[in-house]
């Protein structure tokens, strides 16, 4: 069995006093210091980094985490846009299983803040088609467009959409390493300016520097010793067309859909034993999509139970969404995405999760997408 | 900068959609976009599926703000798309317009 032993993340928010190998430092100090391992005892690392090519000019980052830990073994960089993360905790469980007795490091960073808007959306729109990227198409252009046709199709409006935000921000409160930690109202949400139509500024989420890490091992030995551990009962990745004038349907992400249905099939749970999960939400509307196209909810209900805020924490229901405050408040620092969604399951499901605790937590699941759907990933995680 | 060869391969998938007409399936309006759109902005991004059912996204240009759009006819023409330094080639794309 492949099990996370530990899990460590820094601040996620403006850290101008950090560079990302700063980020990516911190992370693996704290974590083997949290959980009384020496790097002698890591085998490789993956590592999700998606931007520092691009705006950093900053390449062969394997090499970089070397001369950190001062060690010769193998590193691997991960881009996979905003599932750069997720990719590399899937790659890392996949050579966990091609080798027994093994531990590894997952560690996703992002260096955001230095850069202009500009400079971040063009950065970000590299991950888009290049013929998207010719008329002029954001990434939150794409969501944009979803978003405009879902409404239309289900007959929804913009509040709809904001609870989320409602929602998410709520749990942000409640989490000291967020990027956001203040509560926002609806009309806060609809108030605010727009990104692209209908998508608003509190309809997406920040941009984030920030570095989360996780020790994932087949060691019987260290599991049996770990002060808290959680099983691996599946890790499920699909890729599709990213260009959305390829896609069949624009009101669902198909590599969701094929990622959680192979997930669940090989973690043999069914959508009812989670309680807990962590949905990419990088706009509102891809929580909406991302409940529908996991099996939680029916196509196109989404809006009228995003509204009930029935996955809201404290108000009573059995599967609680983005209980660290999901990307919208938490923060994206694009790389450290995936592995923070893991480390918060791992956190509920070990009960680490102070004032955002789910009760009798014991099936968690987190979903992690690059690229408005070019990518998806489905983790599925047990106590 | 826009190398002219990316230009010139580009190019010669436009002359293929030219003049096709379609309708529009989803449309946005972008106020925040990169450097190269920056002075374009805001504009209206339209997704059309064209008669041959083959989607396309395109700026929708000499259009009156009236956001009713789903369902709207468009034609697809040439224009000049993004920002250029002096020295560049100009660089020609698709953008579609509403007919009646």
């Amino acid at each position: 069995m492949i099990s996370v032993i530990g899990f460590y993340q820094t601040k996620f928010g403006e850290l101008w006093e950090k560079s990302l190998f700063d980020l990516v430092k911190e992370t693996i100090s704290s974590i083997l210091k949290e959980n009384q391992l020496s790097i002698e005892e890591i085998d490789a690392i993956f590592f999700g980094n998606m931007l520092s090519g691009v705006l950093e000019n900053n390449l062969h980052s394997a090499a970089k985490i070397a001369e950190i830990i001062k060690k010769n073994i193998p590193i691997f960089r991960i881009e996979s846009a905003c599932a750069s993360g997720g990719v590399a905790f899937y790659l890392a469980k996949q050579y966990l299983e091609a080798n027994s007795n093994k531990t590894v490091l997952v560690i996703g960073a992002e260096k955001m803040t230095d850069f202009s808007p500009e400079e971040i959306t063009q950065a970000l729109a590299g991950a888009a088609s290049g013929d998207e990227q010719e008329v002029g198409l954001t990434f939150p252009g794409a969501y944009a467009l979803m978003s405009n046709f879902y409404l239309k199709e289900y007959g929804y409006s913009e509040e709809n959409l904001a609870y989320v935000a409602v929602k998410n921000h709520f749990h942000g409160s409640l989490n000291k390493k967020a990027h956001f930690q203040k509560k926002i109202t609806l009309n806060d949400v609809l108030k605010s300016t727009y990104v692209a139509y209908p998508i608003k500024v509190l309809d997406s989420s920040p941009i984030s520097d920030g570095a989360a890490g996780l020790i994932l091992t087949n060691d019987r030995d260290l599991i049996k010793k770990a002060k808290n551990q959680v099983k691996v009962l599946a890790s499920e990745m699909a890729t599709d067309s990213i260009s959305l004038m390829e896609r069949e349907r624009i009101d669902e992400i198909k590599t969701t859909k094929i990622a959680a249905k192979k997930a669940f099939s090989s973690a043999k749970v069914d959508q009812k034993d989670i309680q807990v999960a962590e949905i990419h939400d990088c706009f509102t509307i891809a929580e909406i999509l991302a409940m529908e196209d996991l099996g939680f909810w029916r196509k196109g209900e989404g809006g009228k139970r995003v509204k009930d805020q029935e996955t809201m924490l404290g108000n009573g229901g059995k599967l609680i969404i983005n209980s660290s405050g999901g990307l919208k408040a938490a923060g994206h620092p694009v790389g450290a995405t995936g592995v923070k969604q893991i480390g918060e399951i791992y956190l509920q499901l070990t009960n680490q999760a102070d004032n955002r605790q789910v009760k009798n937590a014991h099936y968690g699941l987190t979903h992690n997408v690059g690229g408005s759907g070019g990518t998806a990933v489905v983790t599925i995680l047990a106590s | 900068m826009v190398s002219p060869v990316k230009i010139w391969r580009r190019q010669k998938k436009i002359r293929q959609i030219l003049e096709k007409k379609g309708k529009i399936v989803s449309w946005t309006k972008i106020f925040i976009t990169g450097s190269d759109f920056k002075k374009n902005a805001p504009y209206y991004l339209v997704l059309v599926e064209l008669e041959d059912k083959k989607k396309i996204i395109a700026q929708l240009v000499e259009y009156e703000d009236n956001k009713d759009l789903f369902g709207k006819k468009v034609k697809v023409i040439l224009r000049r798309i993004r920002e250029i330094s002096e020295e560049d080639i100009i660089p020609y794309g698709i953008k579609v317009k509403l007919i009646e």
